[in-house]
Parts: C-alpha cells; sequence; structure tokens
C-alpha cells in the first residue's frame, strides 16, 4: 500500500495544473486511503531492518513481526577484508530505492571504507575508500549523493571530514572540513541540508547537500571555555518542521535547535549519557538511546516531556531506528565482552519492550530497510 | 468486508492506469553544453548547464558538477573543468528541478592520448656474437613527457640474414656482418646498428665445487666459455639448462631448477645433467642428488583443549620461580588471557585466568625477566582498547599493573617487549614505542607510521634493536630502534642509526599479493647469509568462525639482503598447496611454522636457500592438531609456535595448546 502511496504523492504534485487530472488523482488518493485504513489491520506487517556487529565483523540482517511481536534473524553478512581482525562496521543506513544498503568500516589500511551492499540478496557490490572512522552516513533526496562523517574517533584531536560519495560509481567525490570527531549525520526529508555533530567542539553543523560546504555551525555549549561539555553525539532533523534534535551525551540532555533561527528553543534534561536519538515520522515522538543507563527514552515532543524510559536488555544502548508508521523503535544494544548484541524492538503506542533480537557482539549502527505484509 | 476491499482495489487500480503516463514524469531536464566532450591532457573548457521545463524553456540557467575521476578530469562545482589524464571519464550534472525533483546528467569525457614522440633502444650493445640471443629494450615516450607502455612497436632488419627480432623481442644473431635494427611506434621511429661478428667459443668448461649434494641444496655451476687458444671469452654470454633422471620418475613433477647465473637446486633425488650452452660450443656435467633425510619423528607430548573460544597466540617463558609457564590469549570471546603450567607438557593446565573489557585478546607478550606480562584489546565495550600490563612474577595469582590506552583506542593487534619498552601495534596504522620501565605509569615515547597511501601494519617484531615490522601490501619493514652489533642485518649496515624514541627507516620490501602478515631476521648459522622471513595470511575462501573447516592461502617468503637493505631479492618460499601460513619462529637453522590448516610444520632451512623448499625434502616433521572437542571440530588452524626447552609448543585457534618433542632420528642429513 505504501508503494501505491508513493506513486500517486508525485502525481499530485506534478500535476497541479491539470484540474481533471488532479481530480482523479485525488479520488483515487481516497480509495487508497480508504483502503489503507481497511486493510491494514487485517495484514500482518512484517518490518525488516540490518544492525552492524562492530566486534563481530557481521551485519544481521532482522525482521519483527507485528502481529505476533517476534523477532528474528533472517541473514549474517559477514563484512571487511582482514576476518582475523576487528574492523568495525559502524554506520549503515539504505540508499534512496531501498536496493542498496551501505556500510561504514571502522579500521581501515588506515583509513575507513563505505561498502556497498545489494539489499534482500545482501551481495557485495562495491567499496570505496574514507577517512578516518568513518561512522554514520545518509544518502540525500536532492543530489542523490551520500554523505559520510569521518569520525577520527582514535586519532588526534584535529578536524575531520564528511565525505561526499557517489552511490553509483562508488567514489568520493569531496571531503569537507569540519570540527573535530564529527558524528551523529542526518539529512533532512527534502535532502537539502546535512546536519552532524562535531563531538569535541559542542557543535552542531550544518551542510549545505548542493554546493558540498558546510554552511552553519552553533555551539551547543553554555559555557565559554572552550572544553567539550555537550559532547554531542547525534543529531536528527524533525521530519515535517525547521527543528533538529541534538543528544548531549556529556551533558545528558536533548537539545532542539531551531534552524530557521539557528538558535536552540529548549534543552531537556534527559537520562545518563543519550548517544543515538530520531524522531518518529508523524514528529509525535523522540526515541533517544541512553548510552549511559541502558535504558531507551520516549519523548512526547509537544509537551516536551520524557514519556517514558523503558530498560534495555543488556548494557550500552546504541542506536535507533523508527519504522515509517511511527509504530516501532528497533534499538541495538551493544552487550559487554563476549555478550551477545541485542535489537530491543519497543512498541511505540503500549511504550514497552515487545521483542529482543539477538545479534552480534557491539551492535551498534542500525536502519530500518523495508515493511512487508502477508 | 472482503467485496469492499476487493471493490475498492479495483476502482483504485482502475484510477492509477487512466493517469497519463506523462503526468508520472516531471519532464524536467538537463541540458549541457556542449554535449560531448572530446580533450587532450591539460586541455582546459567550461560546461554550461540549465534546466529546461516540459515546454523547452530554460527555467534554470546553472547546474552543479562533479568528477567522477577527480584525479583524472577536475571540475569546479560551476563547471570549469580541466583533462589531466588520458582516458574515458565521467562528469556528472546534478540539480534539483523546480518541483524537487533531483535531476542529473552524465557527461563522458574523452581525453586523448598525447601524440608518440620519441622511441629509444636502451643501452644496446654495438657488437654480438653469432648464435645468440639478446633481450631488445627501449623506451617510447609521448609529447605530455609520460613513458608509454601501451604503443605497439614493430621491428625490422635491413638484413636479416645477420639478425632479426622475433616475435618475443630479442635479437637473434646468426652469421657476421652488419645489420640495421628500426623500431618503429606509431609515427616515429628508432635505429641501432649492431654488428654480429663470429663467436669465438670453441668450448666451454663447466665445474662446480659442492659435492655430495642433497635435495635443497643449492650448487653453483661455473661456465667459462673459451676461445680455440683456450682463452676465456668473458663477454660471450652463456646459457644453462638441465635433464634429469630421478629414483622415481613415476610421473614426477619438476625435478629442480636452475637459474640464468647458473645456480642449481634439485628437488627429488637422482642425477641432473647440466648444460651449459655459448654459440655453439656445448659442456656438460653430471651430478647425483641424494635425498635430504633430515625427517624426524614428532611425538605428541601434551594439550590443553579449549572449547568454548578461539584461542589466539601464545609465549612460553620461564618464570622467577624456575617453572615454566605459557599464556594463550582468545579471540572473538570475553576477554580472557589464560595462564598454564607446562613445567610438565605432558600434563598441560590452566592456573589462573585474566579477564579484560575486550572481545579479543589477540597478542601476549612476557618481558625476559618473566615479570612483565602485556596483553593488547580489541573490541573494548567503552572502544578505549590499548594495552594491559600485568604483573605475572606469581603466574598462578597474575594481578593487573595497569592500563595503557593514551593514543591506542583503536585496537591494539599485536605488541612486543623490548628493552622496557612495548611496541603496540595501533589501529593497523603505525606501532607506538611505549616505555614501560615504570609499569604502572606508561609513556609514549615515540610512533612509526609509514607514509606511503593507504598504509597499514600488522605485526613488529624487534631483535638487536632493529624492528622487523608486516605491513600488508607494504610489506616487511626494518626500522633502526637502537641497533647494535649483533643485529642481524646486511654487512653495510651502520648500527645504531635510530633510537627508541627515534626510529629510522632501514629498508623494506613487498610482493604483489599484499598478503604480508608476519616477519622474522634469520642469520643463517650455516652460511651467514641473512634474510628476513616474511610471512603470508589470506582467505580467499573465507573464515569459518562456527563450524567447518577453513582453507585460508599464503606462503613464507625468504627475502636476502646482501647488497644493503635497499636492495631486497625474494629468494626462495616455502609453500604448502592449498593451505595457508600465520605466526613462525626461527632457531638456529630451524623453522617453526604455524600453517593454519596444514598444522606446525618443521623445516630445515640450512644452507643456502632457492626455489620453494616444501619441494625439496626440507620437510623435518610435521603434526596437524585437531580434536573433536575443539572450538571447531577437527579442524586445525594452527596459530603459532614457539620452541622451547627441547619442545616446541603451539596454539591452535580451534583446540588451545599443544606440546611436542623431536624424537632423535638415526636418519639425518647426509651432512
Amino acid at each position: 500500500m505504501g508503494t501505491i502511496i508513493s506513486l500517486i504523492v508525485p502525481i499530485i504534485t506534478f500535476s497541479q495544473n491539470n484540474v481533471t487530472i488532479m481530480k482523479l488523482i485525488k479520488y483515487s488518493s481516497i480509495f487508497v486511503g480508504i483502503i489503507t485504513i481497511l486493510v491494514n489491520p487485517l495484514c500482518a506487517q512484517t518490518y525488516h531492518a540490518y544492525v552492524a556487529a562492530e566486534s563481530d565483523d557481521q551485519v544481521y540482517q532482522i525482521a519483527f513481526n507485528a502481529e505476533t511481536e517476534e523477532g528474528s534473524v533472517s541473514d549474517i553478512i559477514p563484512v571487511g577484508q582482514y576476518p582475523t581482525e576487528t574492523e568495525g562496521p559502524h554506520g549503515i543506513n539504505v540508499g534512496l530505492k531501498g536496493e542498496y544498503w551501505y556500510l561504514s568500516i571502522a579500521h581501515g589500511t588506515p583509513y575507513g571504507w563505505l561498502y556497498k551492499f545489494e539489499t534482500g540478496s545482501n551481495k557485495f557490490i562495491d567499496r570505496t575508500e574514507l577517512g578516518m572512522f568513518p561512522a554514520s552516513l545518509e544518502t540525500s533526496k536532492a543530489t542523490g549523493l551520500l554523505y559520510v562523517v569521518n569520525f577520527n574517533l582514535h586519532g588526534d584531536m584535529e578536524p575531520s571530514t564528511v565525505s561526499v560519495v557517489d552511490p553509483e560509481a562508488m567514489s568520493v567525490i569531496k571531503n569537507i572540513k569540519t570540527g573535530i570527531m564529527p558524528h551523529g549525520s542526518r539529512i533532512t526529508g527534502n535532502g537539502k541540508f546535512q546536519y552532524h555533530v562535531s563531538m569535541m567542539t559542542d557543535e552542531l553543523m550544518e551542510i549545505n547537500t548542493t554546493n558540498m560546504k558546510l554552511s552553519r555551525r552553533l555551539s551547543l555549549s553554555q559555557k565559554d571555555d572552550n572544553l567539550p561539555r555537550v559532547k554531542p553525539t547525534w543529531a536528527d532533523p524533525h521530519p515535517q518542521k525547521n527543528l533538529v534534535y541534538v543528544a548531549g551525551n556529556g551533558s545528558d540532555e536533548i537539545i532542539e535547535v531551531d534552524t530557521d533561527n539557528w538558535k536552540i528553543l529548549r534543552r531537556f534534561e534527559a537520562g545518563k549519557a543519550p548517544y543515538n536519538l530520531e524522531v518518529s515520522n508523524n514528529g509525535k515522538h523522540l526515541v533517544a538511546s541512553y548510552k549511559g543507563e541502558a535504558a531507551t527514552g520516549i519523548w512526547d515532543l509537544e509537551s516536551g516531556e520524557e514519556v517514558a524510559k523503558v530498560a534495555n536488555s543488556r548494557k550500552v544502548t546504541h542506536g535507533v531506528s523508527i519504522t515509517p508508521d511511527s509504530k516501532y523503535a528497533f534499538i541495538s544494544v551493544e552487550g559487554i565482552g563476549g555478550q551477545a548484541g541485542s535489537v530491543d524492538v519497543i512498541n511505540l503506542n503500549t511504550q514497552e519492550r515487545a521483542d529482543v533480537i539477538e545479534v552480534g557482539k557491539q551492535a551498534g549502527g542500525i536502519i530500518y530497510w523495508k515493511t512487508t505484509s502477508k | 468486508m472482503k467485496k469492499a476491499i476487493s471493490l475498492a482495489i479495483t476502482l483504485c487500480f482502475i484510477a492509477l492506469i487512466t493517469v497519463p503516463t506523462w503526468a508520472q514524469d516531471s519532464s524536467y531536464q538537463i541540458v549541457l553544453q556542449p554535449s560531448t566532450l572530446s580533450l587532450e591532457v591539460d586541455d582546459t573548457t567550461t560546461i554550461n548547464g540549465s534546466i529546461l521545463d516540459p515546454d523547452g524553456n530554460t527555467v534554470q540557467d546553472s547546474v552543479a558538477f562533479y568528477s567522477r575521476n577527480s584525479k583524472s578530469v577536475s571540475v569546479s562545482s560551476d563547471g570549469k573543468l580541466k583533462a589531466l589524464k588520458p582516458g574515458t571519464f565521467e562528469i556528472i550534472a546534478y540539480a534539483m528541478a523546480p518541483n524537487d525533483d533531483r535531476l542529473t546528467k552524465k557527461l563522458t569525457v574523452d581525453v586523448a592520448y598525447p601524440p608518440v614522440t620519441d622511441i629509444k633502444f636502451v643501452k644496446m650493445p654495438k657488437k654480438v656474437y653469432t648464435k645468440t640471443a639478446l633481450s631488445v629494450a627501449y623506451k617510447i615516450t609521448d609529447a605530455k613527457g609520460f613513458n608509454r607502455e601501451n604503443v605497439e612497436v614493430e621491428f625490422s632488419s635491413s638484413n636479416s640474414n645477420v639478425a632479426y627480432v622475433d616475435q618475443f623481442e630479442r635479437l637473434q644473431s646468426k652469421k657476421p656482418g652488419t645489420t640495421t635494427i628500426t623500431a618503429t611506434a606509431k609515427e616515429v621511429s628508432a635505429s641501432w646498428e649492431v654488428t654480429v661478428i663470429e663467436n669465438p667459443v670453441t668450448s666451454i668448461t663447466l665445474d662446480h665445487e659442492k659435492s655430495p649434494v642433497r635435495t635443497g641444496d643449492v650448487v653453483h655451476f661455473k661456465a667459462i666459455p673459451k676461445n680455440k687458444n683456450g682463452k676465456a671469452v668473458n663477454d660471450a654470454p652463456v646459457q644453462y639448462s638441465f635433464i634429469s633422471q630421478t629414483d622415481d620418475n613415476l610421473g614426477e613433477a619438476a625435478a629442480g631448477q636452475i637459474q640464468p647465473d647458473g645456480r642449481f637446486v634439485a628437488n627429488q633425488p637422482g642425477l641432473y645433467t647440466i648444460t651449459a650452452k655459448s654459440g655453439s660450443a656445448v659442456s656438460e656435467s653430471t651430478i647425483r642428488v641424494n635425498a635430504r633425510n633430515v625427517q624426524q619423528e614428532l611425538q605428541v607430548v601434551g594439550k590443553g583443549i579449549i572449547s568454548d573460544v578461539h584461542t589466539s597466540d601464545l609465549w612460553v617463558w620461564e618464570g622467577v620461580d624456575g617453572g615454566d609457564y605459557a599464556i594463550t590469549g582468545t579471540w572473538g570471546g570475553n576477554g580472557e588471557a589464560y595462564f598454564w603450567d607446562v613445567s610438565d607438557p605432558a600434563n598441560m593446565s590452566i592456573i589462573d585466568t585474566v579477564t579484560v573489557d575486550a572481545r579479543t585478546v589477540n597478542d601476549v607478550k612476557i618481558s625476559k625477566d618473566g615479570r612483565i606480562g602485556v596483553i593488547t584489546r580489541e573490541g573494548a565495550s567503552d572502544r578505549k582498547n590499548g594495552i594491559v600490563i600485568l604483573d605475572v612474577s606469581d603466574p598462578h595469582n597474575v594481578s593487573i599493573i595497569s592500563e595503557y590506552t593514551k593514543g591506542l583506542t583503536g585496537g591494539v593487534h599485536n605488541a612486543f617487549i623490548y628493552k622496557d619498552h612495548v611496541f603496540a601495534v595501533n589501529n593497523g596504522r603505525r606501532y607506538d614505542i611505549i616505555d614501560i620501565s615504570d609499569p604502572k605509569n606508561p609513556t609514549t615515547v615515540s610512533r612509526f607510521e609509514l607514509d606511503t597511501p593507504g598504509h597499514s601494519i600488522h605485526d613488529v617484531w624487534v631483535e638487536n634493536g632493529i624492528a622487523y615490522s608486516s605491513n600488508w601490501d607494504d610489506g616487511i619493514v626494518a626500522v633502526d630502534v637502537g641497533s647494535t652489533p649483533a643485529a642481524q642485518s646486511p654487512e653495510r649496515h651502520s648500527t645504531g642509526v635510530g633510537s627508541l624514541d627515534n626510529p629510522v627507516k632501514l629498508g623494506s620490501y613487498s610482493y604483489p599479493s599484499g598478503w604480508n602478515h608476519a616477519a622474522f631476521p634469520f642469520k643463517s648459522q650455516s652460511t651467514d647469509d641473512f634474510y628476513v622471513i616474511a610471512g603470508d595470511e589470506a582467505f580467499p575462501n573465507g573464515l569459518n568462525i562456527e563450524d567447518g573447516p577453513t582453507q585460508p592461502a599464503g606462503w613464507i617468503h625468504f627475502v636476502k639482503f646482501e647488497d644493503g637493505w635497499d636492495a631486497p631479492k625474494e629468494v626462495a618460499r616455502y609453500q604448502i598447496p592449498e593451505a595457508g601460513t600465520h605466526n613462525f619462529w626461527v632457531k638456529d637453522d630451524t623453522l617453526y611454522i604455524a600453517y593454519y590448516n596444514a598444522g606446525l610444520r618443521i623445516v630445515d632451512i640450512s644452507g643456502e636457500l632457492m626455489g620453494n623448499l616444501y619441494e625439496q625434502g626440507r620437510e623435518i616433521a610435521k603434526h596437524i592438531p585437531t580434536h573433536p572437542e575443539g572450538r571447531i571440530s577437527n579442524a586445525a588452524m594452527t596459530w603459532g609456535p614457539q620452541p622451547y626447552k627441547g619442545y616446541i609448543f603451539v596454539s591452535d585457534w580451534n583446540s588451545g595448546i599443544w606440546a611436542y618433542k623431536l624424537q632423535d632420528s638415526n636418519t639425518q642429513g647426509t651432512n
């Protein structure tokens, strides 16, 4: 059904000058809407996602059946070049059309890599070398290009870059200089701006995806002592409003930034060490992983209140990915030592953990892929 | 309800298919000027792009550009383009349409090769002897000064009865006279006048010194071409070859090999006739090659099976109490290092365990005095890996002295202890040299990192002040960290050019596979030759972590530096088919190899080395350690060996620790 809607929406956009066509499409859309409402409760939705196990050099393809609320592992994909060394798959995302998934490998020779795999078959397609410890990544709808932050976690304290990659040719076309330890990047729905944080300079960074330049930077700290206090680790733009939310890993807060006026609107006192966060597609909830608390926080963005804190299945909560229908949040949880990682699936309506899917060690980067119906 | 749904779906489908197809296409498009580009190297031009609406009206007069091959064709975002290298490349124009659709347009740029402007013969002699063959050397350059190797060259001879160039680009001299050889490439040509004179060689003497000869022994044949007066003709080329009559000639493979300089080695026992030829003169010499006969029985003395986790490296040492102990690491587990009492190798047992925050403790090392241990960490839950320094003076009660992560958070895969310093392989990027003379307060004193593109490092071993690192694509690298006169090195090496706080690179050697995983210095006790032995690691068939055997690849490379650090030569190998090497150790003239799926291999590397030692009867003993209760049952993945007090201790990734002893043999070699 989502596919039909996705076909209709651009047609509506384009056909604004043609009244007849518009009417036809309008009525069709109404039918589709009705069918969506009627059919949805009858269909068993299964959500599919990918999660990287950083200390096992594996990526897990997982599935979660919303009817039974049971999850399972669909495939385990070994990644990297040196099987006896830990190369650290870290950031993961699915391309615009859902045909490919992309993975950053942190430890390279010495630079890290971006890998490209076909979704479903999980067949390796190509790879290209990036900067030091590449981390989160996303493709822009505006340019079709991939933007990867080079976290440089283990390097010297010096400005790093955002690599811009042509995902078809798998070649780096530009490296944009940014702050120190850039991390946690996401792109606006229209694809025009990429937001990431500079962890060791306490800044939110904005990149104009079209001209591939750093367009704005905003200090997140409340002090002027040049010491990293907020230590931001993630930024996610609101799906409808001109807002960006930042995880203050060092200051235990979530920060709301108004991108129209480029200023901080609200600071929310959060759980310990918020690490990743994501705003649900309906704009209602923000889900944040509390890395230092082994918990996940669910926030009501309108009230600015944390409405639930869900304990995770083991220590070191890491990544967040919410299904497009805003019903479930997939949370990757790293574990410690030889402990396996996990994905906790949280029902955002009941605000309870629905299931735990066992995956590889140090589960980190996680991304929703698709929904299927029986 | 079902009927309602069915009707609704049908109506929806009809509605969809009645939407005109044009309505599904934005029809905005990028138009480029020019639409095709053919350039020459260094040409510059500007591309202009605009967006047209469905009616062909320009709605935007600029677009952005990028190059998919910016090192070959560069382009600025506003379309200023420069051709840098010959070939075919792609420029992408992109923009957002007024309706926010993403538009792209591909422009193919053909950059022509510059015209060939010159061809020259390189160091070709003016005179050659009849009935000889000589490879022709030449150099082609183009208008941009690049050397060109992709140009077809045609050769002609003004008198092919005197000499001509054959299809393999060798000059074949036939009879006395003078001819001009012409090489033509595109529009340019070069000439080489060569005089062929009668070959004065009428006889050859062919001698060698070594006798008796065993398989694997390198025999130096010396041929001296002479004229009719018996005088040596030193500039006459000599070609060597041989025929063999092996003792076992039932479908044998290659029986031996001979080098252009007359060095010969036999793989099989038998009779060998070596032939030396110059012009029409030929000489033969027949030798008897005996079996090397170095094989010995290898007794499995004991084993300590580890079933629940993969075992990584090991180190065996004499404790301060005089007992014998071993430490083994773990791979992909819970960050454990096991301490063993191996005083009785038949009954090895774990006496203590240290657990750190890591998934892999890959490497384990103990200081010479048996008091300090260093273990490496990868996969720490806080991503602060580094090393952990241990007090091992009582191996029954090991304690952690300190954890050192400064600058080492990215993961330490291997380490080496040398003179109160730890060489820690840092994040696969470099090694940090850390002073641990105060083990509670380690301090980094220096770093060594290559500057090659895409460089990496896997392991490092230090002896007599020279650090030998293994660096995948960059091969083996020798670095002076305070070398002493005892350093096993080429004769021309000046000692002490570097120090622990100022490491200085001496030399390196890389090979095409890029599989270099280990390096070990070796000064032959029998010949005084100096080698750096390089080991591979490769998994072309993947690595089975949970079940089933793994079939790695790779071999041992013997690299000689007899003409100095800047003149390495790979002279021999030890390669087992369908198996792959891991760590190894040299003691005296014996090589101990953990050959993954091929188990422990003990190899005689005495004497000069040439060819594949595996085929030369040099293998003294082998054992493939497997166990049904191993982490992976009955699958050898032998990780590391260490000869120690007459025993050989081995760690196996799938089964734990093993102890062996070579049995005295009555069938020693003939030397």
